[in-house]
């Protein structure tokens, strides 16, 4: 049922190249899931993520420090190696700076037309964040509209808008499906249909959640829950992880990831001002922790979906190296904790070690007793 | 031309059984195997009570290792494997054993056997084995409550021991003691990378430095890092040491004075507590599959 998906995120590139030809627009990579991507897409461009591939590289050392994390290494051998040779532009909003060391060598080593450095605040918690990120959007169309050559119309900012809340609702969809004692899907295929948003016209990946979405509501799976998980922590888009961990009597039932639910779960609210609308969007979205200051205030966020899908335990998981997910680890842990959710700390690389990790998740397994072995 | 040359590293392996014991139409005959990254042990017990077991050196088959660490701790039984019950694989190459029922991680099996071995006073298990160290905190019935695992190095392990008894000559049974043998406590070994740390070791014996000093320096780094584990999940008490290292009296004592508290010490031999653990499991889990008439 979720083969597009899979074709779609495997085949990234290849698609990306025949939107391409097929569309009469250029293609542009996003660097954070705060790239507003709904100005982008109004201006008849396509953007998707750049993501790693997590295979060993060796070209990035002479560009980026060795205790920066594996994944913007990960990012820019990417561009370094030429795999996105597709894109015309490149965006970055301000998230951290291992991040922004990835985009500001990709456009320095990289060719590439149009490149966009978005100051998005990191304080969101406070009321000038809305106005301050505005003003960002309105210098981001018009540096768009000045590389396209042609005005982008409010119409078609509204339209695009349009077009990813609904992506946002439909994923929200599946998402609340995974509620379900037996979910009808398994954490890889949530991973693999969010992954694949990334990277796919918003109207075609639309189109294949509505054709779904019905039959997936009737579906049973012919495999055993077992325990319920929840994965939390630094971007992942590791499918070879999730799979291991489906093997030994899990599933994973929910996510707090910037390539997972933190990319789509709340909404553009209109009301009038759609540029506006858009910056409250980005502000008031469920944050990442080098945004989530004074207040943490994704803790509760994280507490409650654990609550809402019912997990037995949580893994946390961090990037070797990214601080800002490593500070919140301990605070994190200990609240989950205090909440009678058990958690195991993973700490990723470019590679996952699938044997040192398959002994944690099955004792992690083991010692939630969702089988009784004594 | 021949060179006879000492394997150091090269310990004992063994078996056992209990000839007091009657195994013939035993209730149950359970057996626990634990393939691990260097040493591979069998456990065969009747009716809940240690029957038999041995211990060697894991091959590099896996499924070979565990036939044979079998077949081994049932010489001499009258025993047939046939005539096992129901038998656990765990350890490193826990799905790699051909005739187990099931598989449980080494994890959950020390903490199961630690409490046998023990007793269920017992709430901290540390198993320093081969290749790498657990801390485990475990309840009265010794069920896993928390673990952690080190990541990605030998210090600590058993593998290391082998390569410093290779490098100073000394048999791997003797590190522990002969590292206690002197005066003074030399600082320990800065760097607690295997490698690192014999290269450091061999400009030691240059400045001329004993053969029991290095050992000890070796020795007191390793219960250094392993107590930076420990302490990671807290020490509750009563506190244990299980695997191989368990056996390296200068490990385990300075493990002991480091952490200001003493480890339970236990009439069954520490190296077989992850197959001891596992044939447990084995016991309840044959007994809740009759109970349910499979």
């Amino acid at each position: 049922m979720f083969t597009k998906f899979h074709e779609w995120y495997k085949n990234r590139h290849d698609y990306a190249r025949a939107w391409r030809e097929q569309n009469d627009g250029e293609v542009v990579g996003c660097f954070c899931s705060y790239v507003p991507e709904e100005l982008i897409y109004a201006a008849g461009l396509l953007p998707v993520r750049v993501l790693g591939s997590h295979e060993p590289q060796d070209v990035t050392e002479p560009h980026i420090f060795g205790m920066f994390c594996p994944f913007c290494r990960d990012v820019l051998a990417q561009g370094l190696k030429g795999r996105y040779n597709y894109l015309k532009g490149i965006v970055l909003a301000q998230s951290c700076l291992h991040l922004r060391q990835a985009f500001t060598s990709w456009r320095n080593h990289v060719p590439a037309d149009f490149a966009h450095y978005i100051y998005f605040p990191n304080k969101v918690q406070t009321k000038h964040a809305y106005s301050y990120y505005h003003g960002e959007l309105v210098k981001f169309r018009k540096a768009l509209e000045e590389w396209i050559g042609r005005a982008i119309s409010d119409d078609s900012i509204k339209a695009a808008a349009e077009l990813y809340n609904e992506n946002r609702r439909l994923m929200r969809e599946v998402y609340e499906l995974r509620k379900a004692a037996n979910p009808p899907l398994t954490g890889l295929e949530a991973m693999i249909m969010v992954a694949s948003s990334y990277f796919v016209d918003k109207k075609d990946h639309n189109a294949e959640l509505k054709r779904i979405l019905p039959e997936l509501k009737s579906r049973t799976l012919e495999r055993e829950t077992g325990g319920r998980l929840m994965i939390v922590g630094s971007e992942n888009d590791d499918t070879e992880f999730v799979q291991m961990v489906e093997s030994v009597g899990a599933t994973v039932v929910v996510d707090d990831h910037c390539t997972g639910s933190r990319y789509f779960w709340n909404a553009t609210e209109f009301s009038g001002d759609v540029m506006q609308d858009i910056a409250n969007r980005y502000i008031d979205r469920p944050p990442c922790p080098t945004k989530d200051w004074e207040e943490r205030s994704r803790f509760p966020h994280v507490l409650q979906l654990a609550r809402e899908y019912n997990v037995d335990g949580v893994i946390l998981i961090q990037q070797k190296f990214c601080d800002p997910h490593e500070c919140d680890m301990v605070p994190l842990k200990e609240l989950l904790n205090n909440n009678d959710l058990p958690t195991l700390f993973l700490e990723f690389d470019v590679t996952v070690p699938v044997g040192q990790f398959r002994i944690r998740v099955e004792a992690f397994l083991e010692m939630l007793g969702v089988e009784e072995l004594f | 031309m021949t060179t006879a040359t000492k394997e150091y590293w090269r310990w004992k392996e063994y078996n056992w059984h209990d000839e007091t014991m009657d195994p013939k139409g035993a209730d149950t005959i359970t057996a626990g195997v634990d393939i691990g990254s260097v040493s591979s042990q069998a456990v065969v017990m009747v009716n809940g009570e240690l029957y038999a077991y041995s211990n060697m050196r894991t091959g590099s088959d896996s499924p070979d290792s565990a036939r044979k660490a079998m077949n081994w701790a049932l010489e001499g039984t009258g025993l047939k494997p046939d005539d096992i019950h129901y038998t656990v694989g765990t350890g490193y190459g826990r799905v790699n054993v051909p005739f187990a029922d099931r598989a449980i991680t080494e994890i959950a099996c020390h903490a199961r056997g630690g409490n046998m071995m023990y007793g269920s006073t017992v709430r901290t298990i540390l198993d320093m084995g081969g290749q790498d160290c657990k801390a485990i905190h475990c309840d009265e019935r010794g069920k896993v409550t928390n673990f952690l695992m080190n990541d990605k190095c030998a210090a600590g392990t058993g593998r290391g021991m082998e390569v410093f008894a290779d490098l100073l000559n000394v048999s791997i049974e003797d590190v522990g003691d002969l590292s206690l043998a002197v005066d003074e406590e030399p600082p320990p070994v800065s760097s607690t990378c295997v490698v690192f740390a014999k290269s450091e070791a061999s400009s030691l014996l240059r400045e001329g430095w004993s053969t029991n000093r290095v050992l000890a320096a070796y020795c007191s780094a390793m219960a250094h890092r392993v107590v930076s584990l420990l302490e990671r999940i807290g020490v509750e008490k009563d506190f244990a040491i299980t695997g191989g290292i368990a056996k390296n009296s200068g490990v385990a004592t300075r493990l002991e004075k480091e952490l200001n508290l003493v480890s339970l010490k236990s009439k069954y031999d520490t190296q077989i507590a992850g197959a001891l653990g596992g044939a447990l499991f084995a016991k309840a889990l044959v007994e809740k599959q009759r109970k349910k008439g499979g």
